[in-house]
């Protein structure tokens, strides 16, 4: 089953889809371009509707660019269709073939690879007891779990030995519990196989925890490229912030660097920041705070004045939304047993290292 | 996918390809030309030496018109040595080609050719005179020409005694190079098409597919379809009204009012009925609702002939009843025994539509209005009718159409009320004027498909109905029980008098000579078996031929238009729906005008009646097909092609087996409608290949209504037979199917 893994390349591709009325077309995918490195697990974040699915199918072959290219490895297989792709696809219905029994399903591949009848009944055992499926192999898909069902749509992807593994949202169908067994194990298989792996999710959580990068994307557009640690502590603009975790957005006018610090205005007070993103210029700009970064001190003590409006338990972290001239805003505190807790009502104020937050540009995108 | 690589490449193919096939077809063309006048000269010459020794004028004359034969065509005069004049004279053949000798003898090629002859060469000469090749002269054939002067010698052979001037229209050539024309044109197109979808698609596979398609239709709806509108604004060669004002005359008019009479009454009697009929199953508390439905759904599967067959056994001037009886004179032929037909035949397709209407009604809604104190009579007419309104307007529509369309019964029972269809049929089989049978054919399409179009796009977007998926548990009764009673009293009067017809069929079979001697004898089994045999062994194994090859068109077609994207994929679907629309006579003559003549000859093979059922019942096959497959998640087919399969592949192991119960309810269909299928197979059949409808006609026609009456029972047996096997099997079935709608 060993098999060398493979890079993906994206070029320049676009995906315009002709609008019903013959009116003007959709971009749902506009000049997108990355790389994604052999045995690599990709994650394709953002809100629906933002081209990812549109960008696994292109992937995929079920879509057609209408510009660019697509390469894999190094073979442009932008003409190709599915079935003559080295990927697999696994559906977020998962798409399993309803008249053939589980053994039937995952064999379907080897099938028409014309694999040797014996071997194939090797490999299909092989591959569902790997997924604890063992003794499943002659029921109909309609008699199996969500979690079952969906592990034989992994099984059958699998088996096959793809170069690349094509994920479009495989646990949306599944229950909370469900689904973080499922990522541990798609995860584990992944490493284990060597796979490179594009993974579809509007879901930050699922993102965070699979991936080796994250590309968040919106309307079309590619927002951000990282590890998941990148776009969530480094993010470059507020939509990206916003969608990948909770935050906490001040404005302030931005006065000039020192070296080491830029210089902000808030409010009356002048605030140093470390971290900017690479489009932030002097003038109106915004502070990024993640809940966990901010705290609460006594009134008069931090940057900002406020007061505390609710305080919600959550056992090792208290979760503290405290009304500023900013809006409300949210404070983590961990280890709440160790800290003053203010109680609501209470006037406080809310403080932040100057390297814990990030300076982002004003505009709402 | 267009890159100007490509695109270059594909203009070099196409304009080399086309370079090539210009010149294959000017080789051709002119080389054909040349074996066709040295094929004439050689003819021509051994038939000069056949001349008889001494003839008479009668003898030349019987002896040219062997010309005719040898050359399609041509015409021929003989010319006579005058030793006295020392010239050729006019002596017999074409007064046409005399006339012109004579006019022309002074014409320098006339006088070249001529001397030829006295000389023993024979010669030929081209495009200088045209020549009227009409019968009446009237100027309508005049036509370029070749001509042929072919000495004749004496016994030596030494001295010329005459000549023959044959005439060979050039229409002659030309058709053969019209059609090689075609043959060539329509080669390039087709292969410029391949290499297109070769070059320019990454799935040639669905292209091709495509491209057979639309052949197909193309071929076989389109082109029927044009040649009929073509034809009927030709009389004799030329374009003109004609035929269309002989058919917009009185006498047409009338039959086309006859139409829309018989098409009013009998759509407002079945859907009365069907009403009815809908209502007592699904919106009572009537015990045998299964029973009634399998009875009230045998006049659709049943052969056409067979309501009518037993009417007139019943009701006809020697019928059972009305003679026997009741000893009565009315007549059951015309509008009113039509009407009674008709509305047995056609009721079901109303009572079909209906009753799924009503289905879907969500009882809760009248729950609601009864809870709101309204009497069941109030919630019925406040509430259960109105939502039922476009369903009714729905179901008139559809039998509407069904009976502007039919031809089987009128034909029979007709007598002398006239309907736009059997004229049609008697224009084309009694005075062979097929332009003016196509005519009529489309004055008949007019309402039928306003009727059509109305239903489809008009009325079944207005329907009320919303599918909420949850089926309601308990049903109301909208009736009390003296109204029950007085409609289930009425349902099965109908239901027993359409069960008596049948079993008069039945009677029919084992009485001597209805009407006269009721005595009991197996004979007609015997007859009406030996001489059908032929007719019941065609009839089975054309059906069976054409059912599995609709079967799969359909669902091929059904998987392009609703998986796939290609250009011109609603004009297929418009050409696929199309022979639902239009009266099958129109189909048959288009068939004929089509077919009888090159590049496509089919008139008399078994193949044009296996293409006819195809075409005609690929409609709800192909409707049945799209319906099952947007119950299918296309990510199951995506995950086959992902898997390694290609379209045949995907086609053969996921669709066809997911849509199996769709795919055998339409190849029953197809089967069952094909065994019993008229208006479009009447004109189709031939002395190889007949219908079994067709001779159980000739036989009720010819009065024979013993044999009439066996081989409808023996018709009605197959098909009940084969109807209810394939529902069998597609019972099985329905546990994939829930797996499928409940994914």
């Amino acid at each position: 089953m060993e098999k060398k893994s493979v890079s993906v390349t994206l070029e320049h591709v676009t995906k315009r889809f002709k609008n019903v009325k013959g009116k003007a077309d959709v971009i749902a995918v506009n000049d997108s371009n990355f790389v994604i490195e052999p045995g690599e697990l990709i994650t394709l974040l953002g809100p629906s509707g933002c081209g990812k699915t549109t960008t696994l199918r292109m992937i995929a072959g079920f879509e057609l660019p209408t510009e660019g290219k697509i390469l894999i490895g190094n073979q442009d297989v932008t003409m190709l269709p599915p079935n003559k792709r080295d990927t697999a696809t696994m559906f977020q219905s998962y798409g399993l073939f309803p008249h053939m029994t589980v053994f039937d399903n995952v064999a379907y591949g080897l099938k028409l690879k014309k694999v040797p009848k014996e071997e194939i009944k090797t490999r299909v055992d092989e591959m569902l007891s790997l997924l604890g499926l063992a003794d499943m192999g002659d029921r109909a898909p309609s008699k199996l779990s969500g979690g079952q069902q969906q592990r034989v749509a992994l099984a059958r992807s699998l088996i096959v030995t793809p170069s690349v593994l094509l994920l479009d949202e495989p646990l949306s169908n599944l229950d909370a519990l469900l689904r973080e067994q499922m990522r541990v194990e798609i995860k584990k298989i992944q490493r284990a196989l060597g796979i490179t792996a594009v993974y579809v999710t509007h879901d930050r959580t699922e993102a965070m925890s699979l991936s080796d990068r994250v590309i968040v994307m919106k309307n079309g557009v590619i927002r951000q490229i990282g590890t998941p640690s990148e776009i969530y502590e480094s993010p470059d603009s507020r939509f990206v912030a916003g969608f990948v975790g909770k935050a906490a957005f001040f404005n302030v006018e931005v006065k000039g660097h020192d070296g080491e610090h830029f210089k902000c205005a808030l409010g009356e007070k002048i605030v140093e920041v470390k971290h900017a993103a690479p489009d932030v210029k002097d003038g109106e700009a915004v502070i990024m705070a993640r809940p966990e970064s901010l705290r609460i001190l006594g009134e008069g003590e931090g940057k900002i004045s406020g007061r505390v409006k609710l305080n919600v338990y959550l056992g090792s972290s208290i979760e503290s939304f405290v009304d500023t001239p900013f809006g409300e805003v949210l404070v983590e505190i961990d280890d709440p047993f160790a800290k003053k807790i203010y109680s609501e009502g209470e006037s406080v104020s809310i403080d932040f290292a100057p390297d814990r937050v990030r300076l982002l540009s004003k505009s709402e995108e | 996918m267009f890159t100007k690589k490509r695109i270059i490449q594909y203009a070099v193919i196409a304009v080399l390809f086309c370079i090539a096939v210009f010149w294959i077809y000017n080789q051709l063309s002119s080389s054909f030309a040349e074996y066709a006048e040295e094929r004439n000269f050689s003819e021509i010459e051994l038939f000069a030496r056949t001349a008889p020794d001494e003839m008479d004028k009668e003898d030349a004359d019987m002896w040219l018109s062997s010309v005719s034969e040898m050359i399609p065509g041509a015409i021929s005069a003989y010319l006579i040595y005058d030793e006295d004049l020392w010239d050729f004279v006019s002596f017999a053949g074409s007064d046409t080609l005399l006339e012109l000798y004579d006019d022309n003898k002074g014409n320098d090629v006339f006088v070249r050719a001529i001397d030829s002859c006295y000389y023993l060469e024979p010669y030929v000469f081209s495009n200088l005179f045209p020549i009227d090749y009409s019968e009446n002269k009237d100027g309508t054939a005049v036509d370029d020409s070749q001509l042929y002067f072919i000495p004749t010698a004496d016994e030596s052979g030494a001295f010329s005694v005459g000549a023959i001037i044959i005439a060979v229209p050039d229409t002659a050539v030309t058709g053969y190079e019209n059609l090689m024309r075609v043959l060539l044109f329509g080669f390039a197109v087709i292969f410029l098409i391949i290499s297109a979808i070769l070059m320019f698609t990454r799935d040639p596979m669905t292209g091709f597919l495509v491209l057979a398609l639309f052949i197909i239709v193309g071929l076989f709806v389109a082109f029927p379809i044009f040649e009929a509108i073509r034809l009927s604004f030709v009389e004799s060669g030329h374009f003109s009204f004609e035929i269309w004002k002989r058919c917009l005359s009185p006498t047409y008019l009338q039959a086309l009012w006859g139409s829309l009479k018989l098409g009013v009454l009998t759509a407002t009697a079945s859907t009365i009925i069907g009403f009815l009929f809908a209502f007592l199953i699904e919106r009572t508390s009537f015990r045998q609702k299964k029973l009634m439905t399998t009875l009230a759904t045998m006049p659709v599967i049943s052969p056409p002939f067979s309501l009518s067959l037993s009417i007139i056994l019943l009701f006809g001037n020697n019928g059972l009843i009305s003679k026997q009886l009741l000893h009565m004179n009315a007549s059951i032929y015309g509008l009113g025994g039509l009407v009674l037909v008709e509305t047995i035949g056609m009721f079901p397709i109303a009572f079909m539509t209906l009753s799924g209407v009503l289905r879907q009604i969500d009882s809760t809604v009248e729950d609601a209005a009864l809870d709101l104190s309204a009497t069941r009579w109030q919630t019925f007419r406040t509430v259960t009718f109105p939502l039922a309104i476009p369903g009714v307007l729905s179901a008139w529509l559809l039998v509407f159409t069904n009976s502007l369309a039919d031809f089987a019964n009128p034909l029979l029972l007709s007598g002398d009320y006239r309907v736009l269809s059997t004229e049609a049929y008697m224009l084309v089989t009694g005075r062979n004027d097929l332009g003016a049978g196509s005519a009529l054919s489309f004055l008949l399409l007019l309402p039928t498909l306003t009727a059509f179009l109305a239903q489809r796009f008009w009325v079944s977007r207005k329907s009320y109905v919303t599918v909420t998926g949850k089926p309601s548990t308990t049903l109301t009764d909208l009736t009390n029980k003296p109204v029950r009673i007085t409609l289930e009293a009425i349902a099965w009067t109908i239901m027993g008098f359409i069960l008596v017809l049948y079993l008069t069929i039945v009677a029919g079979c084992f009485v001597r000579n209805w009407g006269i001697d009721y005595s009991f004898t197996l004979d007609n089994w015997g007859e009406a078996l030996s001489r059908g045999l032929t007719a019941i062994r065609d009839t089975v194994t054309l059906a069976a031929i054409a059912t599995p090859i609709a079967g799969i068109l359909a669902m091929v077609a059904a998987m392009l238009i609703v998986r796939k994207k290609f250009p011109g994929k609603r004009l297929l679907e418009i050409l696929i729906m199309t022979p639902y629309a239009i009266p099958g006579t129109l189909i048959g003559i288009s068939y004929i005008l089509a077919f009888n003549k090159p590049p496509i000859l089919l008139v008399g093979t078994g193949a044009i009646i296996v293409i006819n059922y195809v075409i005609r019942e690929l409609p709800v096959g192909v409707e049945n097909g799209i319906a099952a497959l947007h119950q299918i998640d296309p990510s199951i087919e995506e995950a086959a092609s992902d898997l390694g399969a290609d379209v045949n592949t995907v086609f053969r192991t996921i669709v066809l087996p997911l849509v199996r119960p769709a795919f055998i309810s339409s190849m029953s269909y197809t089967f069952v409608r094909s065994m019993t299928a008229v208006s479009a197979i009447i004109f189709l059949i031939s002395a190889r290949w007949n219908h079994l409808t067709v001779l159980i006609f000739n036989f009720s026609e010819n009065l024979r209504f013993g044999l009439a009456s066996v081989l409808s029972t023996v018709l009605i047996v197959i098909v009940l037979a084969v109807f209810f096997l394939m529902n069998a099997i597609v019972r099985d079935d329905k546990l994939t199917e829930k797996t499928i709608s409940t994914r």
